[in-house]
Order: C-alpha cells, then sequence, then structure tokens
C-alpha cells in the first residue's frame, strides 16, 4: 500500500509532496503542513478576488477537458439568486489514470480545502463530492477526514458532502454525474443548458476534478504567478500535473512534473523504462479516450494541452499507458472497445449500438475470422460515432480504434491473412 | 395455514435513522436513492425487487423507476452473490499486466465455475469488472470493500485462504 | 407581433417562426420532415436517437434539429452530404439488431423505421454473420405487449408515463447494447391513458393486444371522427377495414386531446359493428311491429304527428348529433314540447401532465350541444310527462323504460327483443355515429365535425336525414 516510489529529481512536487505519508492524512497533520491556511485566507476574500487568482494561475481543468478553472468559475451569476452548487468530479474511471485515487488516500484534506474555496468563490452553499463506488478505500479516508474538519468547523457555513456512486464510468461525465446525485440514471443530458446556469437539481452548479481542486490551495499560498511560473513549453498550460504511469514500464505509479514535460522523460526515466529487453511500441498519453501515440511520436511528445494536441492525441486526464514489443495491439484495442460498450449509458444510437458492433467486428478478428472490408468498416463506423451524440464517450471508443489501425495496421492485416494465431474463439 | 414468507422492511430503527440523515443533506428526497440503495446492499447482500419497491415508497419513486436506476450501476446486485464478492479488473491496462491469469486462477481456487457464477459453497462469486481506477498495481481487485493491489495468479491462494 | 418572429432558411426556403421555436418544427413550415424517432411534440425533448442530424451553418458540428432552437437568421441545411451520411449512419445502427419480421408486425405500413429507411435508404447491410439480440415478448399491461427486439430506444413511451401519464411505470433497463425498456414485476401498464405507448411507438414494439394481427395498415381506411366515450370531446380517427371498425387512434388537436385519447375511448368501438341492428322501418300493425319501407314508416308517422296536438315528449340520447337533436325538436314546434336526456356517469381520470384533459365522468359526446338545444338533464321528469303525452319520441336510447297512452315512436340504431320501445306504433332505423356526418359539442362548448367511416346497414339512415325528411314534409318552422 502507499505511493510505491520516492520522489524522481525530474518531479516537481506540489500535489504529491505528502503521498505516502500517513500523518498527512489526519487533520491535525494537515495543519501542521500547512492546512487549511489557504481556505482561511480565501474566506476573509470576496469570492470574485479568488475566482481572479485561480483565473491569473493558468490552472486548467485537470480531469480531462482543460478548460481554464478560473474562466469556468467566473461563469456564475455573479448576483446569488437561487442555491450555487460544487460538484466535485472524483468518479475517477478512464482506463489508466489512477491520480486521484492517489490524491483521496494521502491528501484527503487537500481536496476538501480545495472544495471549500471553491465553493466560496462560487458562493455555493453545500459541495457535493461523487466518489466512485469501487473507491472503497478513498472513500473511508475522506470520510475520516471530513469528519475531522466539520469537528474543527474549518469548513464555516460551507457544507460538503460525498456521494458514493455505485459502478458506471460515464459518472465522470459532468452532467451525467449531476444526474447521478439526484438519484437517476447516469445519463448525460444535452448541452445547453451548462451547468453554470442549470447544473445539480436545476441551480447554478460549478463542477471540477478532484486534482484540479487540490491544485488551488497551493495556488492560493503561493500565489498566482508562482503557478504560473510552472511552465515548461507552452503559456497556456501552467502549473504541475499527476500522470499515472501503467501499463509495460518497470515502475508504474503517479508522477507529479511540470507541465511541457517530455513523455520520454516520463517514460524512460521517471518510470524506469520498458521491462528488460522490451522497447515501447506504443503509448496512450490521456487515458483511454485519446489517440494512441507510435513509438516516435511518444518520444516527440511534450506533456501539456497543446504538445499533446501537436502530437496528434490529447492530454486528457494524464493516465499514460504503455505498451511495449510484446503487446498485441488488437488485443487491447478490443479490450478498450469492450469497455466502452460495456459502459455505453444506451441513450444515443451510436453510441449504443457502435461500440458493441466495433467490439464483434474486433473479437471477429481476433477469432481468425475477420474479412478483408473490416477495416474499412471499423474506420466507417469510427466516423459515424465521432462527434454526434450527446457526450464523447461514442468518441472516446473510436480514438483508439482509428489511431491504432492507422498506426499498427499490419497487426491488424495479419490476423485478417491467417498469419498470426486466432486468440480469441468465435 | 399457508405460508407466505413476510416482507421483512429494511427502514426500520437504525437504518431508517441513516436514512433520515442523508435524506437531510440533498434538496430532494429523490436524490437519496443510490445511498438508499447502497443501505439495502449493505443490509441485505443484495437488492431484491421488493426491496426496490420499499426504496420506491420511501422515497416517493415508482418502483419500475428504481429498478431504472438498480440496472444502470453494475456495482448493485440484483441477484444473491456469494459471501466474498470479487471484482478482477480486466480493462486494457490490467489486461497486459496478466489480469486474465488472476481470474483464472480465482475461479481455480474457489470452486466457481464462470465469472458470475457463486461457488457451490456459495462463498465465492467472481466477476470480471472494468477499470478499478489502479492501473499502476495492476492487478487490483476488489474483495467486498477490501480494495487489493498488485495481485498476481501466485497471490491468489494467499487471498482465498484469508476469505475463506 | 411581426418583429418579433426570427427568420431562418431551411433548405434554402424562408421561414418566420416564433422565438424558441425548434429546427425540427420550423422545418415543417419550410415542407421538410426532418426524420426523427426519439422527438414527438408531445413529449419532453431527449435528444437521443440522434436521428434527426442537419447542418447548421458555422456550428462546428452536426446539431440535432430537435433540440436546436432557432436563431435569427440561421441557415439550417437537411440535405448535405454529410447530414445524409450521419442519419444512414444511424439507420443502418438501428437496423443491426431490428428483427425484419414486417410480414408479421402490426407497425408495419405505418413504421416510422420502414419510412425513413425507405426516405434515406441504404441498401445491404454490413452486420452480416451475428446473430441478432433476441429478448422474448412482455406483457406489460391489458392491452399492451412489448415486443424488445423491435425497439429502438427511443423512449417515448418511458417520457410518456413519467412526464405526461406522470405514473413512471416504465423504465429504461440496463445500458449499452443490453438496454430494454423495462417494468417492475409488481407493476402493470394499467393507466387509463397507457394506450397512447403504443401510438407513440415508431416501430412496432409496443402493441395492442387489442389490435394484435388484426388488419395491415395499408387496407386500413381512415376517418376523423370524435370519441363518443365522454364529454371531453378528443379528436380520433376510426379505422376501418371493410367496413368493420377495427381501431380507435388519436387525432392531434392542441386545443382538446393534444395527441393522445385515454383507453376507455380507444376500446369504445365495439359496438360501432354490432350485427343485431334494426334496419328496416318498422310500423305496427295488427299489434305487431312489421318491416316495411321508408314511405309507409314516414306516412304513418306524419298520421300521428297531424292527428295530435297538446303535450309531446322527447327522450334522447346525448350520444345523438346536435343536428338530430336540433331536428328533432323542430318536428314537436306545434306542441306543447319538454325534451331532456340522461348521461351515464362514471369515474374522471385525467391524464395528469395535460391541462383539462380527462376522461370525464360524464360518458357523453353531446350533453353540452342537447343542453344547447334545450334538452332537459331531468329524465325523471320527462319520463313522467312521457305517460300522459299525445306523443312521444325516443331518439336514440334503446333501453328507455318509457311508458305513455300517446303514441310512441322510437328511432334508433339497435331495439332489444325486450325493450320497452318495442311498445312503438313504429320504429325507425337509423345509422350509428360510424356511419353518418355530424356535429358535437364538447364540454368546453366546442363545435366539432365527425365524419362517416363506413355504411349504415339496410335501410338505417342518419337521425338527420330521417328528422329532416319529417320536418321538410310536415313543413314546420325552425324552433327559435
Amino acid at each position: 500500500m502507499g505511493f510505491p516510489h520516492k520522489p524522481h529529481p525530474k518531479e516537481t512536487v506540489v500535489l504529491s509532496q505528502y503521498f505516502g505519508d500517513q500523518e498527512a492524512r489526519t487533520y491535525k497533520g494537515w495543519v501542521k503542513r500547512g492546512g487549511y491556511e489557504a481556505l482561511a485566507q480565501a474566506l476573509k476574500m470576496a469570492p470574485a478576488a479568488v475566482t481572479e487568482v485561480v483565473k491569473e494561475s493558468g490552472l486548467r481543468g485537470r480531469g480531462g477537458a482543460g478548460f481554464p478553472t478560473g474562466l469556468k468559475w467566473s461563469f456564475m451569476p455573479k448576483e446569488k439568486k437561487k442555491p450555487h452548487y460544487v460538484c466535485v468530479n472524483a468518479d475517477e474511471s478512464e482506463p489508466g489514470t489512477f491520480k486521484d485515487r492517489e490524491i483521496m488516500r494521502w491528501t484527503p484534506h487537500a481536496l476538501l480545502e480545495g472544495t471549500a474555496i471553491a465553493a466560496h468563490a462560487i458562493q455555493a452553499d453545500v459541495a457535493y463530492i461523487y466518489v466512485r463506488g469501487e473507491f472503497t478505500e478513498p472513500w473511508t479516508i475522506l470520510e475520516k477526514a471530513l469528519t475531522e474538519a466539520n469537528a474543527a468547523g474549518v469548513f464555516g457555513t460551507i457544507k460538503l458532502y460525498l456521494h458514493r456512486g455505485a459502478g458506471a464510468y460515464i459518472c465522470g461525465e459532468e452532467t451525467a454525474l449531476m444526474n447521478s446525485i439526484e438519484g437517476k440514471r447516469g445519463n448525460p443530458r444535452i448541452k445547453p443548458p451548462f451547468p453554470a446556469a442549470a447544473g445539480l437539481f436545476g441551480m447554478p452548479t460549478t463542477i471540477n476534478n478532484v486534482e484540479t481542486l487540490a491544485a488551488v490551495p497551493h495556488i492560493l499560498t503561493r500565489g498566482a504567478a508562482w503557478y504560473k511560473g510552472l511552465c515548461l513549453s507552452n503559456p497556456k498550460s501552467t502549473g504541475t500535473k499527476l500522470f499515472s504511469v501503467c501499463g509495460h514500464v518497470q515502475r508504474p505509479g503517479n508522477y507529479e512534473v511540470t507541465l511541457g514535460f517530455p513523455l520520454k522523460d516520463l517514460l524512460y526515466e521517471l518510470s524506469g523504462g520498458m521491462p528488460a529487453g522490451r522497447t515501447l511500441k506504443a503509448c496512450i498519453p490521456g487515458g483511454s479516450s485519446v489517440p494512441i501515440l507510435n513509438r516516435e511520436e511518444s518520444e516527440a511528445c511534450l506533456l501539456d494541452y497543446e504538445g499533446c494536441v501537436a502530437a496528434g492525441t490529447m492530454l486528457g486526464s494524464g493516465g499514460v499507458i504503455v505498451f511495449d514489443d510484446s503487446a498485441d495491439m488488437v488485443y487491447q484495442i478490443m479490450r478498450l472497445a469492450r469497455f466502452y460498450a460495456h459502459e455505453s449509458c444506451a441513450q444515443c444510437t451510436q453510441c449504443r449500438e457502435g461500440t458493441a458492433w466495433t467490439t464483434k467486428i474486433l473479437e471477429r478478428i481476433l477469432a481468425g475470422q475477420g474479412k478483408t472490408q473490416d477495416l474499412d468498416l471499423l474506420l466507417d463506423l469510427a466516423e459515424n460515432m465521432t462527434g454526434k451524440t450527446i457526450c464523447v464517450l461514442s468518441d472516446s471508443c473510436a480514438a483508439p480504434v482509428v489511431s491504432g489501425i492507422k498506426k499498427f495496421r499490419n497487426e491488424f492485416e495479419d490476423y485478417l491473412a491467417g498469419k498470426r494465431k486466432p486468440v480469441m474463439v468465435a | 395455514m399457508t405460508v407466505t414468507e413476510e416482507y421483512q422492511a429494511v427502514f426500520t430503527g437504525k437504518v431508517l435513522e441513516q436514512l433520515q440523515e442523508i435524506l437531510a443533506r440533498y434538496p430532494s428526497k429523490q436524490a437519496a436513492l443510490l445511498p438508499a440503495l447502497w443501505l439495502v446492499q449493505r443490509e441485505r447482500g443484495w437488492i431484491s425487487d421488493r426491496n426496490m419497491a420499499e426504496v420506491g415508497e420511501v422515497l416517493g419513486v415508482t418502483p419500475a423507476y428504481v429498478k431504472g436506476v438498480v440496472t444502470f450501476y453494475t456495482m448493485y446486485h440484483q441477484h444473491p452473490v456469494g459471501k466474498n464478492f470479487v471484482q478482477v479488473c480486466t480493462t486494457s491496462p490490467c489486461n497486459i499486466c496478466g489480469a486474465e491469469g488472476v481470474v483464472k486462477a480465482l475461479l481455480e481456487q474457489t470452486g466457481a465455475k464462470d465469472p458470475g457464477a457463486t461457488s457451490p459453497d456459495g462463498k465465492w462469486t467472481i466477476v470480471e469488472v472494468e477499470c478499478l481506477g489502479a492501473c499502476g498495481f495492476a492487478t487490483p481487485i476488489l474483495v467486498n470493500d477490501d480494495f487489493i493491489e498488485n495481485v498476481t495468479p501466485e497471490k491468489v491462494a494467499e487471498i482465498v485462504r484469508k476469505y475463506r | 407581433m411581426a418583429d418579433a418572429m426570427i427568420n431562418l432558411t431551411i433548405d434554402d426556403v424562408p421561414v418566420s417562426v416564433p422565438p424558441g421555436t425548434l429546427v425540427i418544427e420550423a422545418a415543417k413550415q419550410a415542407g421538410v420532415l426532418v426524420p426523427h424517432y426519439c422527438y414527438h411534440p408531445g413529449l419532453p425533448v431527449a435528444g437521443v436517437c440522434r436521428m434527426c442530424l442537419v447542418e447548421v451553418e458555422k456550428a462546428p458540428k452536426l446539431q440535432i434539429a430537435c433540440a436546436t432552437p432557432v436563431a435569427e437568421g440561421m441557415v439550417v441545411k437537411t440535405q448535405t452530404p454529410q447530414a445524409k451520411d450521419a442519419r444512414q449512419g444511424v439507420l443502418e445502427l438501428l437496423l443491426i439488431n431490428h428483427p425484419l419480421d414486417c410480414p408479421i408486425c402490426d407497425q408495419a405500413g405505418e413504421c416510422e423505421l420502414q419510412d425513413f429507411v425507405f426516405q434515406e435508404g441504404r441498401p445491404g447491410t454490413r452486420y452480416a454473420d451475428y446473430a441478432k439480440r433476441f429478448n422474448p415478448v412482455e406483457d406489460f399491461g391489458p392491452d399492451v405487449l412489448y415486443v424488445p427486439n423491435r425497439c429502438i430506444l427511443c423512449t417515448r413511451c418511458v417520457r410518456f408515463m413519467e412526464d405526461v401519464a406522470q405514473e413512471p411505470v416504465l423504465n429504461v433497463s440496463e445500458r449499452g447494447d443490453r438496454a430494454f425498456i423495462g417494468i417492475h414485476p409488481e407493476a402493470r401498464l394499467d393507466h387509463p391513458w397507457a394506450g397512447n405507448v403504443v401510438d407513440l411507438c415508431p416501430v412496432g414494439s409496443l402493441l395492442s393486444k387489442d389490435f394484435l394481427h388484426k388488419a395491415r395498415a395499408w387496407e386500413l381506411d381512415k376517418t376523423a371522427s370524435i370519441c363518443t366515450g365522454c364529454s371531453q370531446g378528443c379528436n380520433v380517427t376510426l379505422d376501418t377495414r371493410d367496413e368493420v371498425v377495427v381501431r380507435v387512434r388519436p387525432r392531434p388537436n392542441l386545443e382538446v386531446n393534444r395527441y393522445f385519447i385515454c383507453d376507455h375511448g380507444r376500446m369504445n368501438y365495439r359496438w360501432m359493428n354490432r350485427g343485431d341492428r334494426v334496419d328496416a322501418p318498422l310500423v305496427r300493425r295488427d299489434g305487431a311491429l312489421h318491416a316495411t319501407d321508408w314511405d309507409e314508416a314516414f306516412a304513418r308517422v306524419l298520421t300521428i304527428l297531424r292527428g295530435a296536438s297538446g303535450k309531446a315528449v322527447a327522450l334522447v340520447s346525448p350520444g345523438a348529433s346536435s343536428e338530430a337533436l336540433s331536428l328533432a325538436r323542430r318536428l314537436f314546434s306545434g306542441f306543447d314540447w319538454t325534451g331532456a336526456f340522461q348521461v351515464v356517469m362514471g369515474e374522471e381520470a385525467p391524464l395528469a401532465g395535460v391541462p383539462n384533459l380527462a376522461l370525464r365522468a360524464e360518458r357523453a359526446p353531446n350533453a353540452t350541444g342537447a343542453e344547447q338545444l334545450g334538452y332537459s338533464r331531468d329524465y325523471a321528469a320527462a319520463l313522467t310527462a312521457a305517460e300522459s303525452a299525445a306523443v312521444v319520441l325516443v331518439l336514440d336510447d334503446p333501453d328507455c323504460a318509457v311508458r305513455t297512452s300517446g303514441a310512441l315512436i322510437y328511432a334508433g340504431a339497435v331495439l332489444g327483443p325486450d325493450a320497452p320501445c318495442r311498445a312503438a306504433e313504429v320504429v325507425l332505423p337509423l345509422a350509428n355515429v360510424a356511419e353518418e356526418d355530424g356535429t358535437f359539442v364538447n364540454r368546453d362548448g366546442r363545435v366539432q365535425r365527425y365524419f362517416q367511416a363506413k355504411p349504415a346497414p339496410g335501410m338505417a339512415r342518419p337521425a338527420a336525414w330521417v328528422l329532416g325528411e319529417l320536418t321538410a314534409a310536415l313543413g314546420v318552422a325552425e324552433v327559435s
């Protein structure tokens, strides 16, 4: 148990400073480490002033979309006419991503403090922290931390509640999460209206990711300029980010680096490279929903919002999935498609039927029964599944399929030509 | 005399008090639905159609509505499960680290025939689940509420011994 | 308020619509029907079938016409290659698991899946070699069957029960391609308005047991009519096959019943097909009723009317047309006239989500019309008056417990063997509501026309024709 590695010299340790530190989990321990100073400071400031600091820092959403956090807060009505809510997206379920889990396990108070600051900034009285159902350990730890912090009365009139999910990836989509809190099926909603106008319970709502909110106290105590200065490449991407590295690496785990950090260094140095005798084949840098990079692209990619786009992918949630030369890309892409087919909420036709059909075609190929036209069919289906639905789950299923066929076409063709032994039974 | 099984309400006494406490957190009764279902599952081990009707009555929604919600979320059991309910992550990142071997070892050593089936002694139900959100600790499994990281086929025997 | 209108073009046709109008509705004004499944003007927008994707100039992606409000200067194109591809893509996905059992599907011929595939086109399938999804047929309620294999998850039925009937007895169960429309095992789809889910279903997934395998849609003749089930006056279509009414469906009227009718009204048609009709005029001769022709029947009535004076009583059905009721009164303009009707009462059953729409307690379509024409609700008093009246007319009220020392004339569609009206001097065979044109006045005073759906049997004629002939022969003046 615990954060598995000591920080690497190339890491910029901000959020992860106390990972592995049992005492930091307690209220007293957190206060001893400077905790809740930022909240006290924020509560003395006008809400708009807090938003301004966050805006100035350049902090962008760490859940996947990368929307500027301060700007999002500023969309809330200035004049409060009805209840405002904060929702915390702790439904971390994007394959390859396990950073929020570590934040909640080791520094629960960082999340609670950031949440309370956000609530103050947007004039919310209540914040709901939506924790995915499978996160039993983070839940227990957060619950204990919340009880302690409430006993200490640090949140003033702001109320924080934990809300437990029950097994649905799609609840990480912001409006699906709100429906889920409201006691509904976790179906994404049509937008507009956007949450700042009509979100949770139809009221103005701001929703932020765990990592985003955990960064907020640091920005308040150390200043927007300091955070903005944490930047290795593009001024639009500031601060540190946790990257969860998993798959074929020597030291899987979370690594915190300044945005703009080379993916190459993350793979070969921080996480120790591939297992002995293996070489890098492919990497998905932003969670399973973003396009796959091949070795050359991975080695040239800079880890910030713009750098990833330049490399033909997205920063996403920062879940880095590494495949070495032993990986069967066709099989892995099938696993990802199966994931999306399993998680589709069933609302939109393209997603409900398209994710399942995509999986069936990939399974057929892996069973040695693929047809020559199957790759074109997969690409055509992917096209039909992109940009046409309420949320992006359907697009997310298409992304690895399209990039996988583009970059590893020979592996697919080997199955189709019978050059590879079938690994599945039809 | 006919013997009919009398339905035992879940929301009485302490459990009802817990629900009341939860209800106070939300502006609508319906919002307590997921927490209420968790309470039912904790008390009964699974959520029956009768339980759903009771939850509906308590929260002012129809039984069909509750059923629609229950079937959306994969963690709610619609059927009784073994004493130890084991969820094994088999999504891509864990898959490349050998998750399928963990499933196989668990099935072999618990006597559960297939994923989803309960072992003849009623003690084990093993299911494959999609991403558990601990990809760096492949393969993670959940035994009931216990989250266990870095499980390999070799470690399965010890885990099975511990929970048996 | 022309200046408050929004101007846009749809497929190059300029239209002006009020702000807030959805593109899919504005398109109708341009003569463009954007294909759609989940959208229905009587239900909240869901935006899930993604069938109505259209191109909106300046928007980065295709937009769904059902959830996009119009904007000034908007340029909408429904026939661009991208929009057509997207719709064909949806159709292909909807069809991969849809059985090709159209030949035995009740919906065939009026199926929106058939229609839009026909319109948009998609030759062949690429979903070869896979078994289609299969789930058994489920019995949802007294009149509704669910065929999950044909379901396209548009959720119209779920939204109807949730938002319109406000009794969410249906749900979407499970997720992904395993999803289906579910019901709780302890619940039934037996809401008094539940039958509407069958009409709303764009495919043959929700079926009426009453109509099951009864007719092919293309064999049906459709006639605009008014429901006779109560005083609401819901607009309906009578579907007839070989001159038999086989189905009643709602006809949209936003002011009266929107898109819906209740199950009571929906099932209230079998009597229109009754075989035991009075199909020839009858006259009393030697103490018994004998069939005759119209000439003799009319002559007998005219003799009675010309020879009588003083008190006349009309006991009428509140299901008779206003035309008939008016003429029936005019017939007695020289008499000391009393007219009355009685209404069968039942339980009121509102459709919660629609204001002023209910199955009304008053189970008659034209009570208001009868009242407006001077007929009284004091039926008992009229029955008493009938005892000593010179002439009594019973209009289409076959069970009327009339007793009179005067001459009794019965005009109606049916007459049971033991009915008191068997004592009549003359029996005039009438067409029923499905067999004539006429008007009813609903409870809100709305005058609504209905039309003939099938011929009347034998010599039966519409009441308005029969009474019209008689008043013409009498030369009586109009009642003021």
